[in-house]
């Protein structure tokens, strides 16, 4: 994939610089140890597209004013220069200080994108503006106030399971008029879990024994099952955020132990596919376990968990899963 | 996928509110106006369609024009430009198309790069405005250019910045802030912009040629003369050129600043001679003693005359005088231009008059005017003298019921006639052409010296401001003994004319500003504008090059210039950097608390009470009890207060400052 993006954008001056500047940092300076502060050393400044551009008109400007020695026209073009000139220190400012102080990415299934959430921290009594994100694969912006930390999110495609490393990013801002870009570049040590690719037409669960499902509550409102409105008093790690961020409250899940009996989720019992596969229909079968809430326990040739339910056996086995072999 | 593209190329927003669009439109506007007022009417409204649409669409949202119609408006538009000024190469039609193109760019910009070129382009316009006019308004005109472009471009940066979300977070400065943090860029940049200006080496010499014409014929006097002519130079208020006088300035009678001579005349129009204007005086005065010396700021008129009283000694550098003292410079003058001079008023022009020009100085039409010829004749007879001739005209004109007025009735074919015996009433070009045409007539040699008289004298700063309005028009006759003698028949009709300059001659207001407070005002900024003129339009090559020579630096090569602007701008880093780049230490406060606390305030306003000990969870519940019409908010603010503290993503802090900012509870009754 990085191969790909070379050829397909070195042709343009802009990113062979980068990559350029890429490999210096990751020869001087490597990956930095977080919490990270950007100090002036490692922020670099120069002219965009745009202020290029700017220059050359302002250039002709000066240049026509100097020959018909039009004093208006000099002191505007100057003016205008001396503007330009001055928001390479306001760009280099508005940087300077910031802290990286974490990188973190919640494991994804694989083909879907990982999210590096950046956590960016300002700890001087002075605003960002629109500070950015940058890597080759998305960008992200805020405004950061004093003291506040500000999450940025970077997406990064995962193709296949295991640990994807997070490729490296720019801090960087045009601020205020866009003509000079202040940035510096990080190489992350900060990797995302993926596990596999839930197959999307898997067998049926294994089912050991007496296969009677009976008090659980199948086919009513699946997404809705187990989640209460939020009460004070609940424990912070039960309340369900992604679902109080979608309804706007506060949701808490409930946690419902119903009778059954558990599946045995057993490598040596599986139908003969290739080993991907294999892992492929485990990852569907672990994700439909957990939706119909019934226990499930895990062999592999490497490894086995007994059987439970819950996010953090389901997050133990498909790590499992996501590493097997490697 | 985003890396393949620029961020530039993104598409700019369309909301209706707070947009960035709104912000390159009036900075173009701004940017424009000096030439939209100098267009023609069509063209002016081919500008103004395309920004009016634009800003209707940016409102209601409007979609793009289909293309035909773009192309079509742009074929209109350099339709009717070529057909206003003829050819498109021109430096005022070069310019109308730079803002007509740029008017019609804003039917298709829809990206920020597109955007930006607007804004850029709109900077270039500024400047090509002071190729035309420098006056005390146009700094102001730049300064308002550069504001608002600069907040466009913030703008636009920001868009750019967040041009992958949904929304672009509101900036949490208000439209005057924005302008307030550009004007704050715009004098931090003033030193260095100062610095550059004064020590930039100035080029001695232009590279290219500078043009012929400047086009806006802001000129005052022209090379001919025909009634009315100066009657439009009568409303004009504008400044011709000031006069400084070293020693004691003479009294103002004797103000008349000499400009273009006419000896031909056909009947209808007066126009200069080529031996006139070609050939160089046979002899100058000497300066003495008693000479006047002044220094003359002449405002840009593009035409060649430079004016001075009688007799200037000797011409400005690049100028030349000729036989009728014009003085004459080689190249038009399209800048402001200063020059030394020293008149003596005592002093014989030309004491032997030629046969030839003699006989050019005595040519009238022959069968016109009768009427004027039968009363030369008589007087004539009756008075061989010259000088008592001239007299009995002077009297005449004196004693008759003639009238100095400024709307003065059309004359027919035999002018002079229907002036002397008809009509009776005009102004110094009227009375100065009729009195030649008798002289002639009566065969005393004669011509027309058209200039200025008077001037207003401002006591704050010691100078003569001479308006366009001071425009006149004289005489002179050839007399054996005293060669060239001024004449001024108007000071006979209208003596108040000359004492008091042309504005205290005439009762009638002439426009509809015409009041003295506008008068003294104007006068007033004068004398700004003067300043103005010295200091900064005509500072060039040389006058850095004294400048320095006056501070004991002696001559400075540009090598010496670029090393001291290159200290003077390191002295300039040295107190703008830390100002610029210092750290505040960590801020104590909480930001979150503090927004809290506003939303507390606000709550307590209404009378409810918060204990202590409440959390935000219950605070909310007790809280929409109390206001049960604010619930939502309530319920918002809580929530939001809630995820900055503890959700993994927390939102942006700004969120929750709006929210508690339109949180504005009634208070119970």
């Amino acid at each position: 994939m990085p191969s790909q993006a070379l050829t397909a954008t070195s042709m343009r001056p802009g990113p062979r610089f980068n990559r350029w500047i890429l490999e210096r940092v990751r020869q001087r300076r490597g990956s930095p140890q977080l919490p990270f502060k950007l100090e002036y050393r490692h922020i670099y400044v120069m002219p965009t597209v745009f202020g290029a551009w700017f220059g050359l008109l302002l250039a002709t400007t000066l240049i026509g004013g100097l020959n018909f020695n039009n004093n208006m026209a000099l002191l505007i073009g100057f003016l205008l220069a001396a503007i330009a000139q001055l928001t390479t220190l306001l760009a280099y400012r508005n940087l300077v200080g910031m802290e990286l102080s974490a990188i973190r990415a919640e494991p994804v299934y694989a083909g879907e994108s990982a999210q590096f959430r950046v956590y960016l921290s300002n700890p001087e009594a002075k605003h960002r503006y629109a500070l950015q994100l940058r890597s080759d694969s998305d960008r992200d912006a805020r405004d950061i106030e004093i003291n506040e930390t500000a999450v940025l999110v970077l997406k990064q495609a995962s193709m296949q399971r295991g640990w994807l490393d997070m490729i490296p990013f720019n801090i960087e801002n045009r601020f205020p008029l866009g003509m000079f870009r202040a940035w510096t570049v990080i190489i992350p040590k900060a990797r995302c879990l993926v596990y596999p690719r839930p197959s999307s037409h898997p067998p049926p669960l294994p089912r050991s024994g007496r296969g009677d499902e009976g008090a659980a509550r199948v086919g009513e409102g699946e997404h809705f099952h187990g989640l209460r409105k939020y009460r004070p008093g609940d424990a912070l790690k039960s309340i369900a955020w992604r679902a109080s961020a979608r309804h706007d409250k506060l949701f808490t899940r409930e946690y419902e132990s119903p009778q059954q009996q558990a599946c045995e989720l057993n490598w040596y019992l599986m139908p003969e596919v290739s080993v991907e596969e294999k892992l492929s229909i485990l990852t569907a079968w672990i994700v439909k376990a957990e939706r119909l809430m019934i226990p499930y326990s895990l062999e592999l040739p490497t490894d086995a968990l007994p059987a439970d339910l819950g996010p953090e056996h389901r997050d133990a086995c498909l790590k499992i899963l996501a590493l097997f072999g490697t | 996928m985003s890396k393949s593209r620029p961020t530039s190329a993104a598409l700019l927003p369309q909301s209706g509110k707070a947009n960035s669009m709104l912000w390159v439109i009036t900075t173009l506007v701004v940017a424009a106006m000096p030439q939209f007022v100098l267009m023609s009417l069509p063209l002016a409204m081919a500008c103004l369609f395309p920004v009016l649409w634009r800003i209707m669409a940016e409102l209601k949202d409007w979609q793009p024009l289909p293309a035909w119609i773009r192309y079509f408006a742009v074929g209109l538009a350099l339709a009717l430009l070529a057909f206003s000024y003829g050819d498109l190469f021109g430096r005022r039609a070069s310019v109308s198309l730079l803002t007509i193109m740029l008017c019609l760019k804003l039917l298709e910009c829809h990206r920020i790069r597109d955007a930006r070129l607007v804004v850029s382009f709109s900077f270039f316009l500024c400047t090509t405005q002071f190729l035309f006019a420098q006056g005390l308004i146009m700094p102001l005109y730049g300064a308002a250019t550069v504001l608002l472009g600069l907040v466009a471009l913030a703008q636009l940066q920001r868009v750019e910045a967040f041009s992958n979300k949904q929304k672009i977070p509101a900036s949490s400065a208000p439209l005057l802030a924005e302008l307030g943090f550009s004007l704050r860029l715009l004098l931090l940049a003033l030193p260095v912009c100062l610095a550059f200006f004064v020590l930039f080496p100035r080029w001695g010499s232009p590279l290219w040629g500078v043009p012929e014409t400047t086009l806006d014929a802001r000129s005052g006097l022209s090379d001919n003369m025909s009634p009315g002519s100066i009657e439009n130079l009568f409303m004009d208020d504008s400044t011709a050129f000031r006069v400084e006088f070293t020693g004691n300035p003479p009294s103002q009678a004797d103000l008349y600043w000499r400009g273009p001579v006419f000896w031909r005349y056909d009947g209808r129009t007066w126009s200069s001679s080529f031996y006139g204007r070609n050939i160089a005086a046979a002899a100058l005065p000497e300066e003495t003693d008693t000479s006047w010396r002044y220094r003359v700021q002449l405002e840009p008129n593009e035409r060649n005359w430079l004016f001075a009283l009688d007799y200037p000694t000797a011409a400005p550098p690049d100028a030349r005088i000729t036989l009728d003292f014009q003085l004459l410079q080689r190249q038009p003058v399209t800048q402001l231009v200063q020059y030394n001079m020293v008149s003596d008023p005592n002093f014989t022009d030309t004491p032997e008059l030629q046969m030839t020009i003699r006989s050019m100085a005595l040519e009238v039409p022959d069968k016109l005017n009768p009427r004027t010829r039968e009363m030369i004749e008589q007087w004539r007879s009756e008075t061989p003298q010259d000088a008592a001739l001239i007299r009995r005209a002077l009297d005449w004109f004196n004693q008759e019921p003639f009238h100095y007025a400024l709307n003065a009735p059309l004359l027919g074919s035999q002018a002079i006639d229907s002036f002397l015996f008809d009509t009776r009433t005009g102004y110094c070009e009227h009375y100065a052409s009729a009195f030649t045409v008798m002289m002639r007539m009566a065969g005393i040699p004669a011509r027309i010296v058209t200039g200025y008289q008077g001037g207003w004298y401002n006591t704050a700063a010691d100078y003569y401001l001479i308006r366009q309005s001071d425009a006149h028009a004289w005489s002179e006759v050839w007399l054996e003994g005293s060669g060239w003698t001024r004449v001024d028949p108007t000071a006979a009709v209208s003596p108040l004319r000359v004492e008091r300059g042309s504005l205290g001659a005439i009762n009638q207001p002439r426009h509809m500003l015409d009041f003295s407070w506008v008068r003294s005002l104007r006068n007033s900024v004068d004398v700004m504008e003067k300043r103005w003129n010295t200091w900064v339009i005509d500072y060039n090559h040389q006058r850095q090059t004294r400048l320095f020579e006056g501070l004991g630096l002696g001559q400075m090569r540009p090598l010496d210039l670029v090393i001291l602007l290159f200290a003077v701008l390191g002295v300039l880093a040295i107190i703008l950097l830390p100002i610029l780049l210092r750290t505040r230490g960590p801020n104590s406060r909480d930001p979150v608390q503090q927004v809290w606390q506003k939303y507390l305030k606000r709550l307590k306003q209404t009378g409810f009470q918060p204990w202590p000990s409440q959390g935000a969870e219950e605070l909310a519940r007790a809280a929409e009890v109390e206001l049960p019409e604010q619930a939502d908010k309530i319920r918002r603010i809580s929530d939001l207060y809630n995820r900055l503290r503890y959700a993994p993503e927390p939102p942006a802090l700004q969120e929750l400052r709006v929210a508690v900012r339109e949180f504005r509870p009634r208070k119970s009754a």
